[in-house]
């Protein structure tokens, strides 16, 4: 459905998207991950004809995005970053307007524009300004849009953003709904959404693509590392000394004091189980013992590693694999 | 041609539900009509020469009130859908950027039409009731309006072209009111005795205003008008074109 290689979007001076290459397949529902400024949108505009690339090639439902964009447009519906749209018309006005545009005729428009207006759970607003509505509701607008004319493909760019916890769960609802018939991008930075909707997630930082697997299996990559952390009473620096000689273990830190009680973390290598040692030591060696978790490692984990490697800790990235 | 019909219906939509339009007509109708009960006023006081539409449209308070029409029509076109970011969703349907143009071209053109309509009524009004037929004939009368149409077709170009090029509605009027104006008293450099009689009068001639709408009014149609309005309005239309193309390879 979307097959892109070595795309690159260069804005005066700085490349927001560095030779970036990936595949979204037909029927699946990829989320696009990444922190601010990591080129989500760029990439997004892209695809969408909205930007011309710098170099690099693409293919967007069959079509070649530079050579033949008006096929290409004509099968992806886009819901663009913060959601523009005419605020001096009316809510069935403009989705009427926009499934013309879009090239539909008379009739169709109108049963397509109820269609969606039900989708998106507009009936109520149809007659109402779209200034007036609320925030919730001019994301349903711009969801009805971008779905209005039965497109192969919904390249949304962050659709939840700015939604109150209801929302956000309506509109995830709606999103797994509509992935039964569409191809699906997500461009998003509220990884919960993404672990509970989509197939496979893109992880994308400074332009670069980091990863792109499924969530669970990031998950998993990361877990097999494994992070444990426990509170003991005593000297932090000889229990980080004794853990350090463990076997498994390849990072330790104290993180903080709480009155008497230390709070160390520690980073295992793949695949060992260390809390059982752990335990054992503590006995050992009298250590009064308040806490012992063995984290479970979520997307927000492999978020973060992937995201800031190399910027806090300089092996950052090889502690995941 | 399917997007740039809806695309001018609903440019036209939004002009006419919005007061703007109404607000322009009633100034502009002031205006012009103000002018002339002055014009008609005049010319019961002494013999003039010409006809009583060639007193008026050539006159300079006319042409103040009607050159502010056009940043005014023409300033939000591109600049406000820029600024809201709807440009985003226009450009990603699928319609050719020489659609939209044209679409808001046309539509500015029919509104500035139905804009400048009341003043045209004026005269034939003026000879019902008053039964002077002699007071114009009606060479004068479709050579000015041919004359105020094509002068607006190229003003209108030029608004749609400024308002390409920036996000701020006030910058995208005032751009086209120095553009405006510039072109407007070009065709008074020839009035300026300094300047001797040479090929480059003869030049001015030909893109000054003033001397068109003179000619057109009194009834006599030239074809060069038509030709340097029509080919100027065109050029702009198509750098309007590229503005919006580059746009995809800048930002
Ligand atoms: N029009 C522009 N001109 C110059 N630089 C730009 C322009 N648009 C974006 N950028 C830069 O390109 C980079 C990528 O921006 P982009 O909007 O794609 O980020 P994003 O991943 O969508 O971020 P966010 O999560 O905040 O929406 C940023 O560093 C941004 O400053
Ligand atoms: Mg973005």
């Amino acid at each position: 459905m979307i097959h892109v290689t070595n795309l690159t979007k260069r804005y005066a001076g700085r490349t927001a998207v560095d030779s970036i290459s990936f595949d979204v397949g037909r029927g699946e529902i990829v989320g696009f991950l990444g922190p601010n400024g990591a080129g989500k949108s760029t990439t997004l505009r892209m695809l969408t004809c909205y930007l011309s690339a710098t170099e690099g090639k693409a293919k967007v439902a069959g079509h070649d995005i530079f050579r033949d964009s008006i096929n290409v447009r004509r099968r992806v519906g886009y819901m663009p970053e913060n959601v523009p749209l005419y605020s001096d018309m009316r809510v069935q006005e403009y989705l009427r307007f926009r499934a013309r545009l879009k090239g539909m005729k008379y009739r169709e428009s109108r049963s397509a524009t109820n269609e969606a207006m039900d989708i998106c759970g507009l009936a109520d607003v149809q007659r109402k300004m779209i200034a007036t509505l609320s925030k919730g509701y001019k994301q349903r607008v711009g969801l009805a849009d971008a779905l209005v004319n039965k497109p192969e493909l919904l390249i949304l760019d962050e659709p939840t953003n700015g939604l109150d916890p209801n929302q956000i769960r309506q509109v995830r609802e709606l999103i797994r709904h509509l992935g039964e018939r569409h191809t699906i991008l997500i461009s998003t930075h509220i990884l919960h959404e993404v672990e509970m909707t989509c197939g496979r997630v893109i992880i994308i930082d400074h332009g670069k693509i980091r990863a792109s697997d499924t969530p669970q299996a990031l998950v998993r990559r990361l877990r097999a590392a494994g992070k444990v952390s426990l509170q003991v009473k005593g000297n932090p620096q000889l229990v980080l000394e004794e853990i350090e000689q463990m076997a498994g273990v390849k990072t330790v830190r104290h993180v903080d004091t709480r009155q008497e009680w230390a709070l160390i973390e520690i980073r295992t290598v793949a695949n060992t189980e260390i809390c059982e040692a752990l335990y054992e030591l503590a006995v050992k060696k009298n250590w009064v013992l308040r806490e012992l978790v063995q984290h479970r490692a979520s997307l927000e984990d492999a978020f973060v590693d992937l995201t800031l490697a190399g910027k806090t800790t300089p092996n950052g990235k090889g502690e995941n694999e | 041609m399917r997007a740039f019909w809806i695309i001018f219906c609903k440019e036209l939509r939004s002009f006419f539900l919005s007061p703007l339009a109404y607000v322009l007509m009633a100034l502009f109708t002031g205006i012009a009509g103000f002018l002339f009960a002055r014009t008609v006023e005049s010319m019961q006081q002494k013999i003039m020469p010409r006809s009583l539409i060639f007193n008026l449209v050539g006159s300079g308070f006319f042409w103040m009130g009607f050159l502010i029409l056009f940043p005014l029509i023409t300033m939000r076109l591109f600049a406000e859908e820029r600024k809201m970011g709807t440009l985003e969703g226009l450009f990603t349907a699928p319609v050719r950027t020489s659609e939209v143009v044209l679409g808001k071209f046309f539509a500015t053109v029919v509104l500035y039409c139905v804009l400048i309509l009341p003043m045209f009524l004026f005269f034939p009004i003026f000879k019902l009731v008053t039964g002077q037929s002699e007071a114009f004939h009606n060479g004068a009368f479709w050579g000015a309006f041919i004359g105020l149409m094509l002068v607006g077709t190229f003003n209108i170009s030029i608004g749609v072209f400024a308002s390409s090029v920036t996000q701020n509605q006030l910058i995208a009027a005032m751009l086209t009111f120095v553009g405006v104006m510039m072109h407007y008293m070009l065709g008074f450099l020839l009035y300026i005795n300094a300047l001797p009689e040479s090929q480059w009068t003869a030049g001015l001639n030909y893109f000054s205003t003033i001397e068109h709408i003179s000619t057109l009014s009194e009834g006599l149609i030239d074809t060069r008008p038509f030709v340097y309005y029509l080919s100027f309005s065109a050029v702009l239309l198509a750098l309007t074109h590229h503005v919006l193309e580059y746009r995809k390879w800048k930002a």
